[in-house]
């Protein structure tokens, strides 16, 4: 055993921080320097952070004004499309020369000669219009001879399946724990549960689909626009494609139709994208369809969960053992492991990944974490049921961070859990309907990183900007970049211009484990500090006292020799104006937030409807710096989760190789009948000073919540998502005979 | 989709010259007929059909539009939009069933775009059916893929040689309705209950589902007038709650006399490869005493004879549930 001294650097200190490895949160220690944190003003000071602000880019989204990747048109460009592989898998044989010779086609190649999953696109062609590359894919002549392919577990796992990697299709499982002392465990308990619960591979289904149009006809220099949650992260590989160099490529990402996880890179349409550019010397543009997103774009890994797990009678839950499968496609799939959350004294597992040929699992919006929610979700329910025991009551004993313990009484309050009959037992499936509510909990790492740079900078005629070459995803990020300059130096919200997504413009991170938030704003607060010096250095000159005497304020600068409006203010400045580049500080961000949900259901007993008619969730965030974006990412996520609690479902036909969701007729998503009285709420108890981002936790807990919430109504347990009619339906007339 | 070219006709009689005179399976020059364009626009762009031309029917005169005959029936032209029937709120008592299956379909923007004539004749949803790769007996194959592989969405009414189940919403209501057919073709009109209209997989054509002639046109639909005092409803049960297709629907009309039903009619939707007329059912309802009683065996009768495949077994307690409520709200049950 080694000691350690506890490694001193002067002038530095170490901070646990949120690195993102492809949209997976890992977790750090960094020296960043000791400095006193240019601290967001008191909260009762703010004129503008805290408060629900309505977006700065919203009008552009509502009247179309907006450009996003898909919207750009550019002279002589060309429009690309891709032809996808229709079967599990197959080689395949394409004669391009009647393509090519179609009106307006420009390119037309074979890209693999045999697939790996289905749907891989197989042939790309561009021409003048989107009509002739339709056209022209229509003219390719392909062979497909359908090679074996697995495509459930069933064909994965049969003995002689053939192998979609070469060490087999059952990897090799990660196991920890220790068999003897959780049997010994499980002998002390007096209840005991042992199921399975599955999860279907789910889908992003941006509604901007993946796609990048690239502005490049020859010569030195190359624009890339792209569909992506990383501006800076595109520029590498886009310069490679095009055989240029780093400094010769500028990313352009403006408006962004939502990603969760699906666009960190450049990704395919992007390389294809700028292959034909460069050989062409021509813009092109290349969106996926929808069929390409649905296939080839990434899912949220499907699981198959088999739990076991107890508690004593004074429902601490003592063992767990479990055995999970991961269906991540060709990628290994993502599950943040069991037991989550919830702390179960001695626990063994199992996780093992199975393989098939389906397109790679890729971060999904919390990767891994709601399909492991899920079933610990439902199995401590079960044990709390099994042991007659209150839902929320049971949570307690086995939560031990105090913030969930407080949500979820103010939950639960929200709810009508205290005055609902089903607390202890659930309901029976008699009658016409049957109203039950359940809880679900998470939390989440977050914690930024040092890599933001954000430029402010101040005309003399009063003009402001703050700029950073990160990207809005719809998340608000454009306005919080506004507000905190806007708060700092006492400006009106639009009397700041933000500017990002370009990659010429200061670094940032790309937009994963909900980190941009606190990545970025400490560097906007840092900037906006440092400019509030510059502007009370030019005014204590002016009036001839110290600049710590000078307030900025609406109406310009005060100090005790007078007052300056802003214009006199910024009319001191010389003409180039003042700037200034602020840097992360680790003091503004925070890292670890929990978040308590809870939903209410009405089940039709008659037709297995499940209709959720409220949920209430109460998230953690630090510092709140735009309640209004705030409550529409909570909102946002407990729309996915009831959507994915409810309809979605990939599905495919494995004897026949093809795809049978790959469009939004098939996939079915939560529409506006579906959403019910949502309460999202920030979790004001939180007094961190520090900010967070909240993409991500609050879609971990909803379908766990929404399951229970079934079972609290008539008793019965629905293990398997979605929980669409035909399963509830099946499950209430199961226990109507028993 | 490859182009194609679009005809104006001017009249029905035009229309039919100008579509194929030809019998057996499509082929690349069988021009087609062309209404709201709903449903055909998705096989053009899944190249489930590639015609040369399209017979545009919104070009001709007369075709759209619906009325009350002088004997207090209805007459529905072809073209009218399905819009108009939901707005109609004088379609109410017998008609009731009629208002509330247009209303049913799919999203405003299709209602307002598809027309009673393209809601009956549309092909089938079925994913298998709609998959360009799949070669499935409904396009010429040979096999119903449904029958073994997923088909929670199929019959269980009817099914074999291919199991898939009618999609239109109208079409129940409008059988309930006992509606009549108007044909054109090229040796002019026919006349058919629309019941009749439609065929099973094991009896007409496997490539339709109905017995139109690829040079036939269904220009209107007569309903009778019903008895006074009927009362109709439409129930579609569905996955989602808006834009999608019926898990099960029931079509239901009847007129109470007293304490008996005079009259009861009850039609099935999302279970069969056509309209499916719960005829077990309507023979107990028939002069029967109305009662919770009479309700229940009906409700279950609805639902006998059906064979449900791997997946669709849970219609069966929906059909029956739906029945049970739909025969109740119309006050089969007696007073409540
Ligand atoms: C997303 C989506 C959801 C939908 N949901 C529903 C739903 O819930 N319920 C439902 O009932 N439908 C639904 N539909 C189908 C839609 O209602 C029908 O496609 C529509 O009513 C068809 O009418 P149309 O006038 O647009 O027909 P078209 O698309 O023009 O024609 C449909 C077919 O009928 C033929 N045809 C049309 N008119 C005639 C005629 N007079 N004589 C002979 N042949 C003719 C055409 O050749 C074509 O084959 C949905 C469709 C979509 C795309």
């Amino acid at each position: 055993m080694s000691f350690m001294q506890e490694e001193k650097r002067p002038g530095k200190k170490k901070i646990k921080t949120t690195r993102v490895v492809n949209g997976l949160d890992v977790e750090e220690e960094v020296w960043v320097d000791d400095l006193e944190a240019p601290l967001f003003k008191p909260r009762e000071e703010c004129r503008l952070l805290g408060t629900r602000m309505k977006r700065v880019d919203g009008p552009a989204k509502l009247t179309g004004a907006a450009e996003y990747t898909s919207d750009v048109r550019l002279e002589g460009m060309l429009y690309a499309k891709v032809l996808l592989c229709p079967f599990g898998r197959a080689k395949v044989k394409i004669d391009a020369a009647p393509a090519l010779a179609s009106k307006g086609c420009v390119h037309a190649r074979q890209l693999v000669d045999e697939t790996k999953y289905l749907g891989q696109p197989v042939a790309v062609v561009a021409a003048a219009t989107p009509e002739l590359a339709e056209d022209a894919l229509r003219a390719l002549v392909v062979e497909y001879e359908p090679l074996p392919w697995v495509l459930d577990r069933g064909q994965a796992l049969a003995e002689g399946a053939p192998e979609v990697r070469s060490r087999g299709n059952l990897g090799r499982p990660t196991e920890d724990g220790d068999a003897g002392e959780v049997e010994a465990a499980f002998a002390q308990c007096a209840v005991v549960v042992e199921q399975e619960y599955s999860v279907p591979v789910q889908h992003h289904v941006c509604l901007e689909t993946h796609g990048t149009v690239v502005d490049y006809r020859g010569g030195e220099d190359a624009i890339v626009y792209c569909s992506t949650q990383s501006t800076h992260g595109i520029v590498g590989d886009a310069a490679e494609s095009l055989g240029l160099r780093k400094a010769q490529v500028r990313g352009i990402v403006q408006h962004m139709g939502g990603g969760f996880g699906s666009k960190f890179g450049l990704e395919r349409a992007g390389t294809l994208a700028c292959e034909i550019s460069r050989e062409q010397k021509r813009p092109v543009h290349l969106m996926w369809n929808r069929e390409a997103e649905f296939l080839t774009s990434g899912n949220r890994t499907g699981a198959w969960q088999r739990v076991k797990a107890g508690a004593n009678k004074d429902g601490r839950m003592l063992a767990m053992s479990s055995d999970v499968e991961r269906y991540g496609g060709i990628g290994g799939g993502s599950h943040a492991g069991l037991p989550y959350l919830y702390s179960v004294e001695k626990s063994l597992r199992k996780h093992a990944s199975v393989y098939m040929h389906l397109d790679t699992n890729c971060a999904m919006r919390a990767p891994g974490h709601p399909q492991a929610s899920f079933a610990m979700e439902s199995v401590v329910d079960e044990l709390a049921a099994g042991l007659g025991m209150d839902a929320v009551e049971f949570r307690k004993r086995n939560l031990n961070s105090p913030a969930h313990l407080r949500q979820l009484d103010r939950v639960a309050e929200l709810i009508g859990w205290n005055e609902h009959p089903n607390r202890t037992a659930p309901g029976s499936v008699d009658g016409f309907e049957a109203v039950g509510i359940g809880f679900g909990c998470s939390r989440w790492g977050v914690g930024g990183s040092p890599v933001c740079q954000v430029d402010v900078r101040v005309m003399n005629d009063g003009s402001v900007t703050a700029e950073v070459g990160s990207q809005d995803l719809g998340t608000g990020t454009r306005t919080y970049l506004a507000a905190i300059v806007a708060e700092e130096l006492g400006r009106p919200l639009d009397g700041v211009q933000a500017r990002l997504g370009d990659s010429r413009m200061g670094n940032a991170n790309g937009s994963g484990g909900s980190t941009t938030t606190p990545s970025l704003a400490p560097a906007v607060q840092d900037a906006a500090r440092q400019m509030r010096g510059v502007l009370s250095v030019a005014a204590a000159e002016h009036f001839g006292c110290a600049p710590e005497e000078v307030v900025l304020d609406p109406d310009g600068a005060r100090a005790p020799g007078g007052k300056l409006t802003w214009l006199e203010l910024c009319a001191l400045l010389p003409p180039e104006g003042a700037s200034v580049r602020g840097t992360w500080q680790s003091d503004l961000a925070v890292s670890g937030v929990a978040c308590t949900q809870a939903a209410r259901v009405r089940v039709d007993l008659l037709t297995g409807r499940v209709k959720v008619e409220k949920m209430v969730c109460l998230q953690e965030c630090g510092r709140p710096l735009n309640r209004l974006a705030l409550e529409s990412q909570i909102r946002g996520a407990m729309t996915q989760a009831l959507s994915y609690a409810l309809l979605e479902e990939r599905r495919v036909d494995p004897q026949l190789g093809i795809a049978l969701s790959a469009d939004l007729e098939t996939y079915k998503i939560a529409g506006s009948l579906e959403i019910p009285e949502f309460v999202a709420l920030v979790d004001d108890d939180d007094l961190r000073e520090g900010v967070a981002g909240v993409g991500e936790p609050p879609v971990i807990p909803g379908a766990g919540a929404i399951a229970n919430a079934v079972f609290n109504a008539c008793g019965v347990r629905l293990r398997h998502l979605p929980l669409t009619p035909d399963k509830v339906l099946n499950a209430i007339e199961e226990r109507k005979s028993s | 989709m490859r182009s194609f070219r679009i005809l104006t006709p001017r009249d029905v009689a035009t229309a039919v010259d100008q579509l194929p005179a030809t019998r057996g399976p499509a082929t690349r020059e069988d021009a087609r007929v062309l209404a709201g364009g709903q449903d055909i626009l998705t096989e053009l762009k899944h190249d489930l059909i590639a015609p040369e031309a399209l017979v545009d029917l919104s070009s001709i005169a007369g075709l759209e539009g619906h009325e009350r005959t002088p004997d207090g029936g209805l007459r529905i032209g072809a073209m009218t939009r399905l819009v108009d029937l939901e707005r109609d709120a004088s379609l109410a008592g017998a008609f009731a069933v009629l208002r509330e299956a247009a209303a049913s379909v799919a999203s405003p923007q299709i209602r307002t775009q598809a027309t009673v004539g393209g809601n009956l004749c549309q092909r089938p949803r079925c994913a298998y059916y709609r998959h360009s790769h799949a070669p499935c007996i409904k396009k010429g194959g040979s096999e119903c893929f449904a029958a073994t592989g997923h088909n929670k969405y199929n019959a269980i009414f009817g099914g074999g040689p291919s199991y898939i189940v009618h999609p239109s919403d109208l079409a129940p209501a409008l059988v309930a309705l006992n509606a009549e057919a108007v044909v054109v073709g090229p040796r002019g009109e026919r006349r058919m209950p629309l019941e009749n209209f439609f065929t099973l997989p094991s009896e007409g054509s496997i490539l339709r589902e109905n017995v139109l002639g690829k040079n036939e046109v269904l220009s209107e639909l007569i309903v009778p007038k019903p008895a006074d005092g009927t009362v109709s409803t439409y129930l579609k049960f569905r996955e989602r709650e808006s834009y999608d297709f019926a898990l099960v629907a029931v079509a239901c009309t009847l007129r109470i006399d007293g304490s008996k039903l005079a009259s009861a009619s009850l039609v099935l939707g999302g279970v069969a490869p056509i309209p499916w007329r719960a005829t077990r059912a309507e023979v107990l309802l028939a002069n029967a005493e109305v009662g919770v009683d009479l309700v229940r065996r009906a409700a279950q009768a609805s639902i006998e004879g059906a064979a449900p495949l791997s997946e669709n077994g849970y219609k069966l307690p929906l059909t029956r549930n739906l029945v049970w409520k739909a025969l109740t709200a119309l006050g089969a049950g007696g007073a409540r």
